[in-house]
């Protein structure tokens, strides 16, 4: 019954967002073919981008407003995930993030981007009649809260960076009256000494590094010379896929997953960054007109968040590649190599799309 | 006007314009990572594609030497010298297989082993995986010789640990051993890390081991280095001042040579341990170098149990020594008293049983100093009776017997003071001749040589159980305090100070009055002790080679200033066997301090 799409609905599908998806998608296929002659891992990611976008279907099938309405249930089967996983990852040996599904792994973490988002629509839409009162805030925080330490604690610093940026999108679109904001803001700076204290010596290493990678010579300080001199050796018009020396010849980490990017500007350039860079920009803003236009508040909450994880996680990871930030592990949306981020791209996509087609009901 | 309930009528409502404001602020983070792309691609580009063409640095990490454990005078108890590792760097490692096979053979080390430690690391990782430590010096040449036939293969230089003797304060210090799977799981080691696995390496680890540093070099096309370009230099790990004292920890270690047991040596003022040894011992340096699985089961499985720390977790009868236990319950509670005499002829009759001495035909009239001279266990079993086991035991977990003395090391035991009270706890029953057994430290009473030092200590000192102190601090290499220990007391035992007068009085009349301790005599030196022959369960009616000898002493008796304790496992008689060992610790602790003028002899 759901499931029967009406054809009003097909009149309002958001071409310029799937274009912009499906340019993504095809130029990560190009540059994972290019990293291996096999094409192994390229192929296996579409059969990703295959059941991330049965997944797309299903969400848009489904209208948001129940998704949004199911959200307390997703968010008690998402905090039992990321528990799965932080129990299972003390007995298997450093895949904390992972859960193993055959033979494919699955990372809870991610799922839980989406999840985060349907629970704020929800959170904030549920007592409707006074936006933003002082009770919703603090139970929205406890809603927070409870899953950001968890992932914290995997511990996946990145994902726990996207989470946050995301909040203060929906809050401040929400209007929220920027002084409490930064209010909130100079209160988070102001616990993190505690934090500190809390952590363990080797964990603060851990957190050091991040934020100066000359720390760990061998490790992270390696790694971003060498995406570095990847991106920059591209030049204007890049050397190819045969030419991409740094890419194929293994001096790049991370080079299907993380730090893609680099792949990618060593073999296209400064104009093949530019393309690439506009596919992003037209996504991200098509998901902000999307958010803009919502004329219902879920709709609303929906749409800017997924666009401002969107936002998040290509900033924070081109930024970190590009050597603008420190290194955080988070994945480029539709671009790096693994199930679980396409999984989730895809889903997301979905929400963007299905809030715009339901835009006039 | 509530924003949400705002309807398309206006052009820019408030939630649209805030919106916009986002997309602003997010379009603003487009144009620095453009920026960014132009000034890398653009602007740099040449010097990038410059650098990716000669790419090909390749990095080493540089092990931070180990911290230095000193003693109390800075002798040092253990040092690092330089070794040679062999290492594979999987991701300049071409044709793996070709590798691993010419170097399986070079080097006669089994293929499979070397593509074993591969298998966890993935195939582009360029940190260097450990294969063989310590090198000999004609393998390394056969290495270097054939470098360009073996890409990926380098040697470092290592810092590894060196012992003045292989077994040399084996169970104190313990030994340092490549991380393993389980340890990794912390995630707070890498792969080939060396670590602390027993002792004081373990317990100090954090602070021993210091940070690796790194080396980039650029190799050229045949993998030699062109230059170096960046070198981050180890941090060395910090260096620990002991509490123990080596020349002494050696004596102890040579006279338990070829034993099983166990000696400690300890400061009666401060709780210091100035030597901790346990006997047999097993060879630091084996681990070190890859030790094969088949040298490791021999050492679990060998019989004798080196790996044993005796000193705190052997666990035994004090025999005699506990004797001291019952004089000084029965003197504080009044039940027994320096002029209760006995006439002992070998034999007391007891709920139906003949007791023996182990003296045959007993020692005669004797008092209570005369009974703890002679170790007559007719008056103790008496004595036991009187005090009763309820007491007794009370005494024995005052001074500290059935309870950790919260050494740092790990694995302590903590014996077992048996009572009634403690059996009934346990549905059991207490049957009346036990006490007999527990008066002369007989029976279901264990404990610790570790112990049995912080009670003689306790009378040494006037009551004082101190926490033995292993390490007095730990200096960083700049000079700087990064952990210090003080002396704790953990308990005091209440006795009037006649009493503890008497026990040591007593205590000196063991070696000094012709007592059962007299081989522990020394001329001009007041040596106090109590000896103790622990009959074993399983051998208890075999013969007296069997008994675990003990010597429990100290020294001046006047004005004690060392404990020692020994124990030796299935040795004999404490008097015949301990006793001279515990003679040879004094002489080489007083004839030094007589050397330096600390104390006169014959004074």
């Amino acid at each position: 019954m759901i499931l029967r799409i009406d054809r009003r609905l097909l009149q309002n599908v958001d071409w310029p967002l799937i274009v912009a998806a499906v340019a993504l998608i095809c130029l990560s296929f190009l540059s994972l073919w290019s990293l291996s002659p096999t094409g192994g891992i390229a192929w296996r990611q579409l059969v990703w981008v295959g059941v991330g976008t049965m997944a797309l279907l299903v969400v848009i099938a489904l209208d948001y407003r129940n998704l949004v309405r199911a959200a307390p249930g997703f968010y008690v089967v998402g905090l039992g995930l990321l528990l799965t996983v932080f129990i299972l990852g003390r007995t298997v040996s450093g895949a904390r993030r992972w859960i193993h599904l055959g033979p494919f792994t699955f990372q809870p973490s991610e799922l839980f981007k989406l999840i985060f988002v349907l629970t704020l629509a929800w959170a904030l839409t549920s007592r409707w009649g006074r936006p933003l009162s002082r009770a919703t805030l603090i139970w929205t925080g406890i809603l927070v809260g409870v899953p950001f330490v968890l992932v914290v604690r995997q511990p996946d610093l990145g994902t726990a960076l996207v989470l946050l940026p995301v909040l203060a999108a929906v809050l401040l679109g929400l209007g929220m009256r920027l002084k409490i904001f930064a209010g909130l803001i100079l209160g988070g700076v102001a616990l993190m000494p505690v934090a500190w204290l809390a952590l363990k010596e080797y964990q603060r290493e851990r957190l050091l590094v991040y934020i100066d990678p000359f720390r760990d010579p061998l490790g992270t300080a390696y790694n971003v010379i060498q995406a570095k001199i990847a991106i920059g050796s591209g030049q204007l018009l890049g050397k190819g896929v045969s030419g991409a020396t740094q890419s194929r010849l293994a001096f790049l980490p991370e080079r299907h997953t993380d730090f893609i990017f680099a792949v990618f500007a060593e073999m296209w350039g400064f104009a093949g960054c530019l393309v690439l860079i506009m596919a992003y920009g037209l996504l991200v803003l098509r998901g902000f007109e999307i958010a803009a236009n919502a004329r219902e508040p879920r709709g609303r909450i929906v749409a800017l968040g997924v666009t401002a994880l969107f936002a998040t996680q290509i900033l924070i990871n081109l930024g970190m590649v590009t050597g603008l930030l420190p290194v955080v592990g988070i994945p480029l949306p539709f671009m790096s190599y693994g199930g679980s981020s396409m999984l989730v791209s895809l889903m997301g996509l979905g929400l963007l799309l299905s809030v715009r087609m339901r835009q006039f009901q | 006007m509530d924003p949400m309930t705002a309807g398309g009528g206006g052009r820019r409502d408030g939630w649209s314009r805030r919106v916009l404001a986002l997309t602003v602020l997010v379009a603003a983070g487009f144009v620095v990572l453009l920026g960014q792309l132009w000034y890398l691609q653009v602007l740099e580009g040449a010097r990038f594609r410059d650098m990716s063409e000669k790419n090909r640095i390749r990095v080493r990490p540089v092990a931070a030497p180990r911290g230095i454990l000193f003693d109390r005078n800075g002798l040092a108890l253990v040092d690092n010298r330089p070794a040679f590792t062999l290492s594979l760097i999987p991701r300049e490692m071409e044709d793996r297989n070709t590798v691993l096979a010419r170097l399986a053979v070079m080097l006669k080390i089994p293929l499979g082993e070397l593509q074993e430690s591969l298998a966890r690391v993935p195939a582009d990782s360029l940190r260097p995986v450990r294969i063989r430590r310590d090198l000999s010096l004609e393998d390394v040449a056969k290495v270097e010789e054939s470098k360009l036939d073996l890409p990926g293969v380098v040697v470092e230089v290592e810092p590894t640990r060196v012992y003045p003797t292989s077994t040399f304060a084996a169970h104190l210090l313990g030994y340092v051993r490549e991380v393993s799977d389980e340890q990794m799981k912390g995630g707070r080691y890498r792969r080939g890390d060396m670590i602390g696995q027993t002792g004081l390496e373990r317990l100090l680890d954090e602070h021993l081991r210091g940070r690796d540093g790194g080396e980039r070099i650029e190799v050229d096309a045949l993998g030699r280095p062109v230059q170096l370009m960046q070198r981050e230099e180890p941090r060395p790990g910090a260096q620990v001042i002991t509490t123990v004292d080596r020349r002494i920890q050696e004596t102890a270690e040579r006279e338990l040579a070829g034993k099983a047991g166990s000696v400690v040596v300890m400061d009666p003022k401060s709780g210091d341990i100035l030597a901790l040894a346990s006997g047999p011992a097993y060879g630091l340096d084996t681990f070190a170098g890859n030790l094969d699985r088949d040298a490791w089961t021999r050492l679990i499985k060998d019989p004798a149990h080196p790996l044993l720390n005796r000193a705190l977790q052997g666990q035994y009868p004090p025999g005699s020594v506990f004797k001291m236990v019952v004089v000084a319950a029965g003197l504080q509670e009044g039940s027994l008293s320096p002029m209760d005499r006995t006439y002992c002829n070998g034999t007391y009759d007891y709920g139906g049983r003949t007791w023996k001495d182990w003296k045959v035909g007993g020692h005669g009239h004797v008092d209570l100093r005369g009974a703890v001279i002679h170790s007559c266990d007719i008056f103790f079993y008496q004595a036991g009776l009187k005090v009763g086991p309820e007491t007794i035991a009370r005494y024995a977990k005052a001074f500290g017997f059935g309870s950790a003395t919260g050494i740092d090391l790990t694995g302590e035991k903590v014996g077992l003071v048996p009572s009634p009270a403690g059996r009934r706890e346990r549905g059991r029953v207490w049957h009346s001749g036990e006490t007999l057994n527990v008066a002369i430290g007989q029976g279901a009473l264990l404990v610790t040589p570790l112990q049995v030092a912080r009670m003689t200590s306790a009378i040494a000192n006037g009551g004082v159980l101190w926490k033995p102190r292993l390490i007095q601090r730990v200096e960083r290499p700049d000079g700087s305090l990064a952990y210090s220990e003080t002396s704790k007391m953990t308990g005091q035992v209440d006795l009037a100070p006649a009493i503890w007068a008497f026990l040591r009085h007593s205590m000196s009349g063991v070696v000094n009055d012709g007592g059962t301790g007299v081989a522990a005599r020394i001329p001009g030196l007041e040596v106090a002790g109590k000896t103790g022959t622990a009959q074993t369960v399983a051998n208890s009616k075999s013969e007296k080679g069997q008994d675990h000898a003990w010597f429990a002493a100290f020294a001046p008796a006047k004005d004690p200033q060392v404990v020692v304790v020994v124990m030796v496992e299935g040795g004999g008689h404490g008097g015949s066997v301990a006793a001279p060992i515990a003679r040879q610790i004094f002489q080489a602790i007083f004839l030094e301090k007589v050397a330096m003028g600390v104390i006169a002899f014959g004074s």
